[in-house]
């Protein structure tokens, strides 16, 4: 990642809690939270945004997938102090009003089963396709990789980033 | 990637909107007011005697609400589907890593994990037996009052010893299989909340959600009616949500602190305490004439069953049962042992024994057909099973062309030839193909009920209920499509309920690929009944004659009328003075013939791949899988096809990656770091499925599941072709690169120059 580790200097009162700012979603969150804790936690217990996932928790499976300042991340492996001042973007922000192109792949091509590891599965899939409109194999198992689903097969998934190739 | 039958134009699961905007809530998503969470203590040993249990310091801690262990249970300290052997708090003995000894409640995870550390437990440690062998030791010590034999299963016929006298070529081999996890991508847990009549609502993911209501009731000692399952939806299952896991410390939790109870396991907690396929050796002896009639086929199992019961005693009557496959083999004899060890416990699991009898029955044929020097395909269909043939333990089954059916495709493939070049100089590539017979539903003896209800909700939708869950397997799907089908409204007239034992009928279990068959059949005893309720209804209404209406999209048609129906179902529902409900319950259709376990309805299942293995690095690449399914048609296209994929990739793990090794009965690997199962890069992009959706004339028996049947053949498939491409038989899953290394050297396959 390009951004610096810490966007100021980091602060923490008596209770060992720091104010952590940051936008999620478009809107700005200001909590008190341990620097330490988890953006995953962070995300499904204090913000009740439920659609990140947690699965392994040690970043190997991208169900918590999330974009940092556009960027792709695991939400597990990313701490309060991390994320402070940054921009987090999760599954509930992508087609807010209307599904996106993405989402309407996986629907159609049957991207998903149990839909645990969907949430993340989409944005590693939109995180290729803004990179690589027209990723070959190799780009899309590349671009993928970091991302397990247990039930598909990634048929379905393969099957959705390839119609979204030919749309391009 | 080709799949011969289309999706439905605009057909999307009904799930599926809320899945792709990650709006779901799982049940390991919900939050209730005055929520603590629960974390359980276990065993740090595989086996120990517990001296004595303090959990004074754990209780004292600010924060938590309650310390349990097998003091505070008013029921019966006991779970198990079948046999009820499991402590869901031990007494004075672990047997087991997962066992648990204590759990408590708190106020937050992190003063949870603390009051564990400060539970004291003072433990005596005895020898491990970690292996079958060791168990069946004569001085082995008794793992159960019973002993160390969990079950034992036989089925003869013939006389094995006369035939192999007569048999030109025999092959005698012995398979081992690994244990696989499940690895769900949501681990066990949920929310179990007090409620005010002293009951309780259990919202924590089951594959049925009535047995553990029973189970719970036992545990408990609380009347089923005060206890009420929500078992749906779930982050997948593929069996391993079957057995109970973190409802009973909720539920304790639970009712000890009136407050609601959240446990959630981490993925560390999953692995150790969660259920796994069964290891099994098998060792075959398989004679054939010189024609390639096979004569004798003798089979011996063991399967390590690890702590405790679960489902292992019909794990082992299926692979019994499917011993011989979908062949003919007058003379056979099959032995099946499924053995108690402090390893991790087996139980179910998507295939169900099936895979592992597969892959050892399958290798014999394959090794014959290279003894006998007859093709693979020949020699089965020298051996095959015809429409009226017995099931494979001599019980009478549904007539079935499937067998036939599915080699024919596998058989057209094969002759398309390679789809591939070879690329490398330190590559080879080969090509197998399997097939395989899968028994749908418990079997005979079994509790195998089946149900469900049609009505007409209050807000004029048409509500179809079962007791079954969605896994990701696409029941919902299946559900909605087939009543849009047979009743001929559209999806938006349609109101699916399950997943709540307040709110369902009893439907059995959403296991053992019965789904989609009960949901079939149940709709077809109650689709002419509903209409006729309906029709009955608003022909009286109307002032019409009842054959002159039928039902439609959004409600009653008059047969002349084209352009908008008569009454809609909204106003259905509010003239009519009844929801017109019909309600019908029966059993899985089961074989007249008293074997114990023995199936009668089929599906078949075959794959051919193409593999390439690596002579530097000694990897093993599949290149493409084509798969040929015959389980009746298909109800749900994208389902089906999702079924067989995943199902498929599932078992290439199995035959390429997959073991939850355990070494002095621990388990090795505790996360995904070190489980290693497919991601994409594993995965060919060349996969097919073609579905033969072709019956028996007169089949009554409609559509078959196809859970499972994806599973099976793939494993062997892939054995067959590694030994295509380099002339070894690999006897031993996951396929070790080191050994396809040491033969490569053997065979001096490589040319250093």
């Amino acid at each position: 990642m390009k951004h610096k580790l810490l966007e100021g200097p980091l602060v923490v009162n008596e209770q060992q809690l720091m104010f952590l700012k940051m936008t999620v979603n478009g809107k700005v969150v200001e909590i008190q939270v341990s620097p330490t804790e988890k953006l995953v936690n962070i995300l499904r217990d204090n913000l009740q945004l439920t659609g990140t996932k947690i699965s392994c928790a040690i970043g190997r499976c991208g169900a918590c997938s999330i974009f940092i300042n556009g960027e792709l991340a695991n939400a597990c492996l990313l701490m309060a102090y991390q994320v402070n001042g940054k921009e987090i973007t999760t599954i509930e922000h992508v087609g807010d009003k209307t599904i996106d192109e993405v989402q309407e792949a996986f629907l159609k091509e049957g991207g998903f089963q149990c839909g645990y590891c969907t949430s993340g599965m989409i944005l590693a899939v939109k995180s290729l396709l803004v990179k690589n409109p027209n990723p070959t194999q190799s780009d899309i198992k590349e671009g993928l990789s970091g991302n397990l689903c247990r039930c598909t097969g990634y048929g379905g998934i393969i099957r959705a980033v390839q119609s979204l190739i030919k749309q391009n | 990637m080709e799949f011969n039958v289309a999706e439905k134009e605009g057909r999307v699961r009904p799930d599926g909107h809320s899945k792709v905007t990650g709006t779901l809530k799982y049940l390991t998503d919900l939050t209730f007011p005055n929520m603590l969470y629960g974390k359980v203590l276990r065993s740090p040993h595989p086996h120990a005697k517990i001296l004595s249990i303090h959990t004074e310091k754990a209780a004292q801690m600010a924060g938590v609400e309650a310390v349990i262990t097998y003091k505070d249970l008013p029921g019966m300290n006991r779970f198990g589907i079948v046999i009820p052997d499991q402590p869901v708090l031990c007494e004075d003995r672990v047997r087991y890593v997962g066992d648990a000894v204590a759990a408590v409640a708190a106020v937050s995870v992190e003063i949870a994990e603390e009051a564990l550390k400060r539970i004291e437990v003072v433990y005596e440690e005895y020898p491990i037996i970690d292996s079958p062998e060791k168990a069946l030791h004569p001085d082995a010590p008794k793992l159960h009052p019973s002993g160390n034999i969990l079950h034992r299963a036989t089925y003869k016929n013939g006389n094995v010893k006369k035939a192999f006298e007569q048999c030109q070529f025999i092959v005698e081999e012995t398979y081992e299989l690994p244990r696989q996890m499940h690895a769900y991508l949501e681990t066990e847990g949920g929310v179990i909340v007090p409620e005010k009549d002293g009951g309780i609502t259990v919202y924590a993911g089951t594959q049925h959600g009535f047995k553990d209501r029973f189970q719970l009731s036992r545990i408990l000692g609380m009347p089923e009616s005060m206890i009420r399952i929500i078992s749906s939806p779930m982050g997948g299952s593929f069996g391993g949500k079957d057995e109970l896991n973190i409802q009973p410390y909720g539920a304790l939790l639970a009712l000890a602190t009136g407050c609601p109870v959240k446990i959630h396991n981490t993925r560390p907690e999953s692995v150790r305490a969660g259920l796994k396929r069964h290891p099994m050796k098998i060792t075959m002896k398989t004679g054939v004439d010189e024609a390639g009639k096979i004569l004798a086929h003798q089979v011996c199992i063991i399967a390590d069953t690890g702590a405790y019961a679960t489902l292992g005693p019909a794990v082992l009557d299926f692979s019994v049962e499917h011993a011989a496959g979908p062949y003919i083999i007058p003379n056979i004899e099959t032995e099946g042992l499924s053995v108690y060890t402090n390893n991790g416990v087996a139980g179910e699991f998507r295939g169900f024994g099936g895979n592992q009898i597969t892959f050892a029955l399958e290798g014999q044929i394959d090794r014959l057909s290279d003894l006998l020097q007859i093709n693979p395909i020949e020699l089965r269909k020298k051996n095959l099973r015809k429409v009226d043939d017995l099931g494979p333990v001599g019980q009478r089954i549904a007539p079935t062309d499937g067998a036939a059916h599915v080699l024919a495709g596998i058989e057209k493939l094969v002759g398309e030839g390679s789809k591939h070049k070879y690329d490398a100089k330190w590559k080879r590539r080969g090509t197998g193909i399997a097939i395989a017979m899968h028994g749908g539903g418990l079997g005979f003896g079994r509790l195998d009920s089946a149900g469900g209800r049609l009505s007409l909700s209050k807000d004029g939708k048409i509500e179809i209920s079962f007791g079954f869950e969605e896994c990701g397997q696409g029941l919902l799907a299946v559900i909605e499509n087939l009543v849009v089908e047979e009743l001929g409204c559209s999806t938006e007239d349609v109101e699916i309920v399950i997943g709540d034992t307040a709110l369902v009928p009893a439907s059995g279990s959403s296991t053992a690929s019965r789904g989609t068959s009960m949901v079939w059949q149940a709709l077809q005893r109650m689709k002419q009944p509903f209409k006729k309720k309906l029709i009955e209804r608003a022909a009286k209404l109307l002032d019409y004659e009842e054959e002159d209406l039928t039902l439609g999209p959004s409600g009653v048609w008059h047969v002349n009328k084209t352009d908008a129906p008569c009454m809609t179902y909204q106003e259905c529902a509010s003239l009519f003075n009844d929801s017109c409900t019909v309600l019908t319950s029966f059993h899985f259709p089961t074989t007249p013939d008293a074997v114990n376990g023995g199936h009668f309805l089929y599906a078949f299942g075959g794959v051919k791949v193409e593999v390439e293995v690596d002579l530097l690095t000694g990897k093993v690449k599949v290149a493409s899988i084509d798969h040929v399914i015959s389980a009746g048609p298909v109800v749900s296209p994208n389902g089906y096809r999702g079924q067989i994929e995943g199902g498929g990739v599932m078992s290439l793990g199995y035959a390429l990656l997959e073991e939850a090794k355990m070494v002095n009965a621990n388990y090795v690997a505790e996360n995904f770091d070190s489980y290693l199962m497919p991601n994409i890069v594993d995965v060919p992009f060349e996969t097919n499925v073609y579905a033969i959706e072709e019956l028996v004339e007169g089949d009554a028996y409609g559509p078959r599941g196809v859970g499972e049947i994806g599973t099976i053949s793939i494993t062997p498939a892939i054995i067959k072709a590694v030994h295509d491409a380099m002339g070894h038989w690999v006897k031993k899953l996951p396929i070790s690169p080191e050994e396809i290394l040491e033969n490569v050297e053997l065979k001096g396959m490589l040319e250093w120059t």
